[in-house]
């Protein structure tokens, strides 16, 4: 009896450590797979944003988006990030490219019609979109 | 009326050959760093805005908590949800001044140390900083790096009793600006 005991809280202590190892190297979402809770044109994001930040954050905020739009710039940092123009001419939606994902990104340039999907993180100035991704349809 | 127009002349001429007062970037670069028994803390976020105004050494920057990247995912998730609660507070900004911002020369290229102070917000926590940057000037572009700490216990950062002794008190931050001037 003792022994049966002794044997299934080995067993446990090894799943338990399994399960651990396996939550502490879970690897990131795949944006690819992931589908979007909203999608619309950038510039509306952006104006939704723009009119009230609060009531946006609190239907955007990490939930994946997808959104539509001209590039107007390309920012070449450790991630590409794309900047999507809106009617503000200065500000738009930036949208950082996934560092984590396996897809083969087209280089994107500036006058570029665009449809990619992301993270929302909120509003700085710009809409920010992370780990973002083409979106196929 | 002649005279009126002379005046308004010589003031559009001052401004127009005043060199740009305003640097700004949506690229600036935050990282944080803290160093564990178990394994390294570390953190980049790319997307951080900051403002620089020459004209009074104002400055400000500021970064949205979910744009930082970890390498794990678990981590990320913790990051967010337990300790930073990112979707209740979901920036974090500096507000300060350039001491002696008359030093930074942008006709020469050359490397300033000065002291900012200001005021860092996290989790709608202000508290008083007091840090050094470097500014560099290349070419008639604009640089400012900073690096200082910041006790996690400040912010309203709650750490479990069961993982406080393996968390490091401070964090090391590091702010990168790559600053461009602003035409409007």
């Amino acid at each position: 009896m003792k022994k049966i005991l002794l044997i299934l809280i080995a067993i446990a202590a090894v799943a338990g450590a399994a399960g651990g190892y396996y939550l502490w190297n879970k690897p990131h979402q795949n944006m690819s797979k992931a589908d979007a809770a909203y999608a619309l044109e950038a510039n509306a994001l952006f104006m939704e944003y723009e009119s009230d930040e609060a009531a946006a954050n609190a239907k955007y905020l990490s939930k994946i988006v997808e959104v539509k739009g001209e590039v107007s710039q390309v920012l070449e940092g450790e991630n590409t990030t794309v900047v999507l123009a809106t009617e503000n001419g200065i500000f738009g939606v930036k949208c950082e490219l996934d560092p984590h994902s396996k897809v083969e990104f087209p280089s994107y340039k500036a006058g570029d019609q665009v449809a990619l999907k992301g993270e929302c993180t909120g509003f700085l100035g710009d809409v920010v979109l992370v780990r973002c991704v083409p979106s196929e349809r | 009326m002649q005279k009126f127009s002379f005046l308004l002349a010589a003031m559009l001429l001052t401004t127009l050959s005043l060199p740009a007062q305003k640097y700004f970037t949506r690229e600036g670069k935050v990282s944080f760093f803290s160093s564990t028994p178990m394994e390294n803390i570390e953190a980049h976020n790319e997307q951080g805005t900051a403002v620089l105004d020459l004209s009074n050494g104002n400055i400000e920057f500021a970064v949205l908590i979910k744009a930082f990247r970890f390498e794990k995912a678990l981590m990320q998730e913790h990051f967010n949800e337990n300790y930073m609660e990112s979707t209740k507070y979901p920036k974090a900004n500096f507000k300060g001044q350039v001491l002696d911002f008359g030093k930074i020369n942008l006709k020469k290229d050359g490397t300033v140390t000065l002291k900012v102070k200001g005021t860092l917000t996290i989790k709608d926590v202000t508290k008083n900083v007091e840090t050094e940057a470097v500014f560099v000037v290349a070419k008639g572009a604009l640089s400012a790096k900073s690096a200082f700490k910041v006790a996690v216990a400040d912010y309203n950062i709650s750490i479990p009793k069961l993982v406080a002794d393996k968390i490091a008190k401070t964090v090391d931050i590091k702010v990168d600006a790559a600053l461009a001037p602003l035409n409007k």
